[in-house]
């Protein structure tokens, strides 16, 4: 195949998720799988890589989150299209992210964001919703081994479990890395609850945990 | 310092253009009224005469300025047909909607303008309303904002989503909307009299953290106009308006609503921690009232002598909008702040906020 003719079809799939448009993420997927190219790099390379621009234009005001659920409407449709042909080989292993809203609240548009994000960025995200008691979160870290633990409150009273799950990890699985993040929070409520990290919003989230994953090794 | 005036006298000055004894308090309080009270907090918003109750119990505790009210985020939801859960389990801090009332595109053809006595919330609101108005406080009600109303009643990520795919439908959605909060206003206003009345209106969804200003001014601005200019010729002369949140972005719009209004009446602006005191000053000071807005999570987990720094600070700088300044957070007052924390309002406000 033409490297052209790749360049074009990952180029147009990275657009695709950034215009939010899922037919043509469907059509370059379905084309990307027909003209030999790999699903992995489809995905690191087209979809995710246009999500990476939404979380970039996210971040510097251009984009709102209206776009962006359009726009992760389009990636997951690629993603679902590419999926079923990726070699597990290409993958790695890659890291894992127990996420989830905190007890109490149903508040879950930041916590999808955070998903989408990190999916964006390659991580594996063990979506545990929203309401989630403190007893699940560690217990899902726990069997599934998962490098970071990622909470979201938008509410007072549903923040105040933050530091008792955090507590709990630091003596059930030491090393689990530790982020917060939602409306009530600041760095500075983060610090105090014992977190690792702290995301102001789902763009800061990936970068957040890659910083914190390379500060690990 | 000893105040010189009752809560009802000092309100009453601020409002009229005179100087009051000093800068009123109004701590933002619901849930909060509940916990001091030892009552379930899904009381408040469940039982108008146990609300009542307890929010006039801790606003005599306190000594603050703002008098009893019903509202919640989650409104319009139950009112339009879905169902609500009030927050008795734990974590939980306000109603929240479990059951959105219109999923699908036909369900925004069907959606009908529910009689205001009969819908949702409404009548909890007018008994509370009513215990109020007998003791000779403003009837306060709620209506506004849309984009807020109609995430309540279709799902944040439905309305979000279909702003871009769908927005003739989310326009057919938020047109009833407005009717409704103008037919809830009027019901408010024939049963106290507008004098009596006082509007709330605000809500997240409108927040720049979600939406831009470009789809602000498309999708709220009409209908918020719509309304504002309804209440107003209802002859209801004091809008709180609480852009909850971050609404730097919308500021301009705010400014339009009260040039196209006439900046008739007596507005006050009750925006996030994220707003400076000085730009709300600069764009609506000259007419309206600012509410200061003392970052809210800050009076749960911050000592007493923090928050006298902050309030002190926001007095200060609050003291200098020429048309008035109420110390408040800049949201509602956590359910579970330190009761120590709301007292540090009023000593800030008696200690620094006094007027010559």
């Amino acid at each position: 195949m033409a490297i052209k003719l790749k360049e074009e079809i990952l180029k147009g799939l990275a657009d695709a998720v950034i215009a939010g448009d899922v037919e043509k993420s469907e059509s370059l997927s379905k084309q990307a799988i027909a003209e030999g190219i790999d699903a992995y790099e489809a995905i690191m390379e087209g979809a995710a890589k246009g999500m990476n621009t939404v979380s970039e234009r996210y971040e510097s005001g251009e984009m709102y989150v209206p776009e962006i659920l359009c726009s992760s409407e389009a990636m997951y449709k690629a993603m679902e299209v590419l999926k079923p042909y990726i070699k597990t080989e290409a993958m790695g292993t890659p890291k894992k992210v127990v996420l989830g809203v905190t007890k109490g609240d149903i508040h879950d548009i930041g916590k999808n964001l955070v998903k989408l994000m990190l999916e964006a960025s390659g991580y594996n995200i063990i979506d545990l919703g929203m309401d989630v008691p403190n007893e699940k979160f560690v217990a899902t870290v726990i069997s599934e081994k998962a490098d970071i633990c990622a909470m979201s409150a938008l509410m007072t009273t549903s923040m105040v479990f933050m530091p008792e799950v955090i507590k709990e990890l630091k003596q059930k699985a030491p090393g689990t890395i530790t982020m917060v993040g939602g409306g009530p929070l600041s760095a500075e409520l983060a610090e105090t609850y014992g977190a690792d990290g702290y995301a102001k919003d789902a763009a800061a989230a990936a970068k957040v945990a890659k910083r914190l994953l390379e500060e690990r090794v | 310092m000893a105040d010189k005036m009752t809560p009802g006298e000092r309100m009453g000055a601020l409002i009229t253009g005179q100087k009051p004894d000093r800068v009123p308090v109004s701590p933002f309080i619901l849930g909060y009224a509940a916990t001091v009270n030892g009552l379930p907090l899904g009381d408040l918003y469940a039982d108008a005469k146990k609300s009542f109750k307890a929010q006039l119990l801790c606003m005599d505790m306190h000594g603050y300025d703002s008098t009893p009210m019903y509202g919640y985020a989650a409104i319009g939801g139950w009112e339009f047909g879905g169902t609500i859960k009030f927050p008795y389990d734990v974590g939980e801090s306000a109603p929240a909607v479990t059951k959105f009332p219109v999923e699908s595109e036909e369900a925004v053809d069907r959606m009908e303008v529910p009689e205001p006595s009969k819908a949702g919330s409404g009548p909890i609101a007018m008994e509370l309303a009513r215990q109020c108005n007998a003791l000779g406080m403003p009837a306060i009600f709620q209506c506004g904002e849309v984009l807020t109303y109609a995430a309540n009643i279709m799902g944040p990520s439905r309305l979000l989503s279909w702003m871009i795919r769908k927005p003739d439908i989310v326009h057919k959605a938020l047109s009833k909307i407005a009717d409704y909060q103008i037919a809830h206003s009027q019901w408010f206003v024939s049963t106290f009299g507008a004098d009596k009345c006082t509007a709330f209106a605000g809500g997240p969804v409108e927040s720049s953290k979600l939406i831009s200003p470009k789809q602000f001014e498309q999708f709220v601005y009409p209908y918020m106009l719509r309304v504002h200019r309804k209440v107003l010729d209802m002859g209801v002369h004091v809008i709180l308006e609480h852009p909850c949140a971050d609404q730097n972005k919308n500021i301009p719009y705010y400014k339009r609503l009260r040039e196209e209004c006439g900046w008739k009446g007596k507005y006050v602006w009750n925006f996030g921690p994220e707003t400076p005191l000085e730009t709300q000053i600069r764009e609506f000071g000259d007419h309206d009232i600012i509410g200061g807005n003392v970052d809210p999570p800050s009076f749960q987990f911050k000592s007493f002598d923090e928050i006298v720094a902050l309030c002190k600070d926001n007095i200060e700088r609050g003291m200098k909008s020429p048309s008035g300044y109420i110390l408040m957070p800049g949201c509602e007052m956590p359910p579970n702040a330190l009761p120590v924390n709301v007292h540090a309002m009023m000593v800030s406000a008696r200690k620094f906020g006094t007027y010559p």
